[in-house]
């Protein structure tokens, strides 16, 4: 029977999965697959999974119970195995890759930071302010000045303005929150977004972490939106 | 899903859990994560929960025009409150320090943000830049998207 993977934690793991229902309309409950030192905690499947909003917070909600009691190494969402034995095959050909990211992420968390301009208009007011050139044009084109390159000259000035100013923001912010993480991973942000940044954390830099953003977020003001989640289970930190 | 308690003021924004702690976390859990080859991923079509390719914005007339329509747009009489800005931050956070109200880790994250404006360190980041949101088209991203930009151990 095809099984869905959650995760892979050490065979000692508490695993306390009673009554927790795994992915899927008509979910199984979780179990565990043991080969020598590990085991993946999984549970049955007799349909084909779809990323449903529901699916994916059972597959979060099962990482971060197993995570308050044991490192753990999240799965991507989405993983089948056909049988019990190809979940075994798997954490045997891997076990001295899988013991030893254990071993790493053992008493860490993930924290993730995203951070967008949540007002824009207080960041081109201060550029206006700060470039005459941008200014004159913003003032001309307000005048009634028809000339259509106006705009764009206009747009294109403070757009770079924008993205140098954000990005100058971006890496103060990295560079604040980096010295509480173990290791850390920069993504490219998305959307609307200027900052997407991981930390690994360990439990004992974790106050002072959440000390550092809450006086971060409270410095940086109102027009700047920055998103904290954590702990969460370490995705991006197990390869 | 477990959230940082935070302190009130920008930092609640987009934290009420559920639907927004979901979507800032939805990357980590769709495209991050431990990947085993041996075994079959599910399709991913068909996603209905957000798009999450990284913007790939570069230059545009439309990012232009939006930009200077929105200084046209600025009361530029009203309100000249300047924006957050790195030397502010990291000014203010001296202060706290220097009042004792943290210690350790602020001094540190003060240091950090110096060696930044100080060009200790460089970055640099894909193009980008602001943009009108666009339509949520369900999109499949596939692992070989995945392109991580700087790592590295402390």
């Amino acid at each position: 029977m095809p099984l869905y993977v959650y995760s892979i934690a050490a065979k000692d793991h508490p695993h306390r999965l009673d009554g927790v229902s795994g992915v899927g309309s008509d979910p199984s409950p979780l179990r565990t697959v043991t080969a020598g030192p590990l085991c993946a905690v999984v549970s049955d499947i007799a349909e084909e999974i779809r990323p449903k909003r529901r699916d994916l917070n059972v597959h979060q909600q099962v990482q971060e119970l197993l995570m308050a009691d044991g490192v753990i190494l999240p799965l991507q969402f989405g993983y089948i195995a056909t049988d019990d034995d190809a979940v075994r095959q798997a954490l045997e050909s891997n076990a001295e890759n899988y013991l030893g990211a254990l071993g790493r992420l053992d008493g860490c968390a993930e924290y993730h930071v995203r951070a967008s301009q949540a007002d824009e208009a207080p960041l081109l007011q201060q550029i206006l302010q700060d470039l005459p050139e941008a200014s004159d044009l913003n003032e001309r084109i307000r005048g009634g000045d028809r000339d259509p390159s106006l705009p764009l000259v206009l747009g294109e000035m403070v757009a770079r303005e924008v993205q140098v100013r954000q990005e100058a923001l971006a890496a103060g912010l990295t560079e604040a929150l980096v010295p509480f993480s173990r290791e850390y991973l920069a993504h490219p942000p998305s959307r609307t977004d200027f900052l997407n940044l991981s930390l690994l954390v360990h439990d004992e830099h974790k106050e002072a972490l959440r000390t550092a953003e809450v006086d971060l977020a409270r410095e940086i003001g109102n027009d700047v939106d920055l998103r904290f989640s954590g702990p969460l289970p370490p995705y991006s930190f197990v390869q | 899903m477990t959230m940082v308690p935070q302190g009130g003021g920008p930092v609640a924004r987009g934290q009420g859990g559920g639907t927004s702690s979901l979507y800032d976390v939805l990357e980590l859990i769709l495209d991050r994560g431990l990947v085993i080859d041996v075994f079959v991923r599910v399709s991913l079509v068909g996603i209905e929960l957000i798009k999450i390719d990284a913007r790939i914005v570069v230059a545009s007339v439309d990012t232009y025009l939006r930009f200077a329509e929105a200084c046209n747009r600025l009361d530029l009489e009203a309100g000249r409150k300047a924006p957050a800005q790195l030397p502010d931050v990291m000014g203010n956070m001296m202060e706290g320090g220097a009042r004792g109200k943290t210690k350790g880790a602020i001094s540190g994250a003060v240091d950090a943000v110096t060696d930044s404006l100080t060009g200790k360190s460089s970055k640099s980041r894909e193009p980008e830049e602001e943009e009108e949101a666009e339509e949520e088209v369900p999109r499949r991203r596939r692992p070989a998207a995945r392109r991580p930009v700087r790592r590295e151990k402390e």
